[in-house]
């Protein structure tokens, strides 16, 4: 069924007809979007962390990234929430940065170095600890290591699906939202009611 | 009308418990205003096919979500907006079963209701599926006989349908084509226009873009405002004022940053299970009995994804396609005794590529290259779950929390663990599911465990020391306050509650009309 070789079938899709204006517009746009380079919730030092772990969690080729921890620090930023959190994590942003210092405290507890200083592998093995809830540090004795995980790989995986690109990627081509004939009949006869 | 004339009723919230009434109390020649906390969209031309694009649907405050099973909000169970939750509603409407409403009397455990299914609700259902254009198999397999036909036919079946049909021949489980609030031909709406019959689009749960399906911004709001109803978006309630006999004569709510007050005889509080116990305990109303916030209950809703060889484009096709109702009872299946109370409906799904991934993310815990090569495997993707009934706990309930939101209101804390019976029903359920999924032929099969749908925070009942409204909807303590949404139901129901919330919502319109029509 899906027999589309282009290596771009979403991007191609948003050049046709078969794309509704506001669906164009939305992912466009997130295509357009440039990946933040001066975080505004973050400091610098986080950011750069958080972006390391952004690439243990989703590795990705150089040659076409999607932004992760950008839309992270924009939402923080913002200070909007997914609705809900759990009762015993503290607020969005609080949780982050505990993590941020927390994964620095476990890379200094088994490595005698920083997070950012440690291999992809080293790296990817203190993640795995903080969702085993057995990474060491006294950050983890205030933050439950497990359910802060839980809600980090949620949100980066969500931000990483919701990307073209990405979509391209597992042969998603949903936005195709344009039926032929488009919109058949409701304003006209919305018209003709008067 | 301006805030100094005084209304007939003020509507606060409207979705499926709002709507109906609204537009009933309009079309009786009563002078009603609703107030919407969220926005007033035109889907077919704001609704994005994308998830991330259509996050404005969902009631994104933050809430606090405590106990063994912390239940998950914002796009998990909860909208805003004009037309509320049914904005992302999967539009599934099943009838409940007259045994439903009887479970303490079956049972000797949770609630009955204070009503009578084909006296007090089946007459609101058959309106109700004839008005939103439900299509749906005629004659239904399970439950009282039909009086009248649905509407239209059944939508075109998915591949998750075809699989759980499949599967279920197999294990000896019969299906059929589930009831949808979504149009298989087009259908003129009153107030509104012609609504398109559904494309297949498959993202009810992120806002139906042509009008396919009937949430109320296309029925019964369109309806109500054609009958001069009005209906303010952007409006947050956050109190009321009261005469000395209790009374309420006007409701304080926030828009663009200014505190107005809408006069009125009488208020229809239709916020949901969440928002309504919580801005009655802000206000310390309508509490005498102590419920308000108490018996919360969450539907019973474990997910099986599976992958299969062919491809299943889990995203095409109106995603609840297939039911089967033969786990309504512990002892349908010869083949799968139970133990438990209540039962359940078993229903496929397909599901939107960020919905799956985040899942994934949360019910796999998979990253790195593992979460690539599972995703990768999407396009074969298809689910199966159930929706099954929940009892009233003491341990389950919602409260003020010491955190304060954006406007200073308290934020609701939400405590759930499932008790016995649901990790009874929900093993029960589990097993049946893989077994059907493995005779269909899926691999890497794997569970997500979820409830949704908030319920039973306001419950009705016939003794005011034991709950907040009356049969009919009416406060106790508040004589002209009612409440229409899904806090009063006594029980959880082993149905989806939006048919049943439109249906009582209807019921507590003619109630009040009724009343008015023997005091003047």
């Amino acid at each position: 069924m899906y027999e589309n070789t282009s290596q771009t079938p979403v991007r191609d899709l948003l050049q046709s007809d078969r794309v509704t204006p506001a669906t164009r517009t939305a992912l466009t746009e997130r295509l357009a979007q440039p990946p933040v380079t001066e975080p505004q919730f973050f400091t610098q030092d986080e950011f750069v962390r958080l972006q390391r772990v952004c690439d243990r969690l989703i590795p990705q080729p150089d040659d076409e990234r999607v932004d992760l921890a950008g839309p992270i620090d924009e939402r923080l930023a913002n200070g909007t929430t997914n609705g809900w959190r759990y009762n015993d994590l503290p607020n969005d942003g609080e949780a982050y940065r505990l993590f941020l210092t927390g994964i620095d405290q476990a890379a200094e507890a088994n490595y005698d170095r920083p997070f950012d200083a440690l291999t992809d592998e080293q790296q990817a093995d203190i993640l795995l600890l903080v969702q085993q809830g057995e990474a060491p540090g006294p950050v983890w004795q205030q933050l439950p290591a497990d359910r802060f995980f839980e809600e980090l790989l949620a949100e980066v995986v969500e931000v990483f699906y919701s990307h073209p690109m990405a979509q391209e990627k597992i042969g998603y081509t949903g936005m195709a939202d344009q039926t032929s004939p488009p919109a058949p009949l409701l304003h006209k006869e919305r018209g003709v009611e008067h | 009308m301006t805030n100094n004339d005084i209304a007939d009723a003020v509507v606060i919230g409207t979705g499926a418990g709002g709507a109906p009434l609204l537009a009933r109390l309009a079309m009786a020649g009563l002078k009603v205003v609703a107030l919407e906390a969220g926005k007033f969209w035109k889907a077919t031309e704001d609704f994005a096919t994308d998830e991330r694009a259509q996050d404005f649907l969902f009631w994104n405050d933050e809430r606090l979500s405590a106990g063994n099973d912390p239940m998950a909000f914002g796009r998990n169970n909860s909208g805003t907006g004009v037309g509320g939750s049914t904005l992302h509603y999967t539009a599934y409407t099943p009838r409940l079963q007259p045994d439903d409403l009887q479970l303490r009397t079956d049972f000797g455990v949770g609630e009955d209701w204070p009503l009578d299914y084909h006296q007090d609700i089946e007459p609101y259902y058959d309106e109700l599926e004839a008005f939103l254009g439900v299509s749906g198999p005629s004659p239904y397999r399970w439950g009282p006989a039909r009086r009248t036909a649905y509407r239209y036919g059944p939508l075109p079946v998915n591949a998750a349908g075809r699989l759980m049909e499949q599967g279920c021949r197999e294990v000896g489980i019969q299906t059929s084509p589930a009831a949808n609030a979504a149009l298989s031909a087009p259908q003129f709406q009153e107030g509104y226009g012609w609504r398109s019959a559904c494309t297949n689009r498959g993202f009810c749960q992120a806002g139906c873009n042509n009008g396919a399906k009937a949430s109320m911004d296309v029925t019964f709001i369109p309806l109500a405002i054609q009958y001069g109803a009005e209906v303010r978006a952007e409006c947050f309630v956050t109190g009321f004022e009261r005469d000395t006999s209790g009374h309420i004569t006007g409701v304080v709510y926030e828009q663009n940053g200014e505190t107005k007050q809408q006069l009125t005889r009488n208020v229809f509080l239709c916020a949901g299970a969440v928002e309504t116990p919580r801005l009655l305990l802000i206000n310390d109303l309508a509490n005498r009995s102590g419920q308000v916030g108490r018996n919360l209950m969450a539907h019973t809703a474990l997910q099986i994804w599976g992958e299969f060889d062919d491809e299943t484009v889990p995203w095409r096709g109106i995603p609840g396609a297939i039911i089967s109702e033969d786990t309504h009872r512990a002892n349908g299946l010869a083949n799968y005794p139970g133990d438990f109370v209540g039962g359940y409906l078993l229903q496929s799904i397909g599901v939107m590529p960020v919905t799956y991934a985040s899942q994934m993310a949360r019910g796999r815990a998979l990253w790195g290259q593992d979460l690539h090569d599972a995703m990768s495997r999407y396009r074969h993707v298809a689910g199966i779950n159930i929706l099954g009934e929940c009892l009233p706990y003491a341990h389950n309930y919602l409260e003020l929390s010491d955190e304060k939101d954006s406007r200073g209101l308290p934020k609701p804390r939400v405590h759930f663990s499932m008790g016995e019976n649901e990790e009874q029903l929900t093993s029960h359920a589990n097993q049946i599911m893989r077994d059907i999924w493995t005779a269909a032929g899926a691999r890497n099969i794997w569970a997500f465990p979820r409830n949704a749908h908030v319920i039973g925070t306001a419950r009705m009942g016939t003794d005011p020391d034991l709950a907040v409204v009356d049969p009919d909807g009416r406060s106790f303590d508040v004589p002209n306050l009612y409440i229409s949404d899904n806090s009063t139901f006594p029980s959880a129901l082993s149905v989806n509650p939006a048919l049943t919330i439109m249906a009582l919502s209807l019921r507590t319109a003619d109630k009040f009309l009724n009343g008015l029509s023997t005091t003047h």
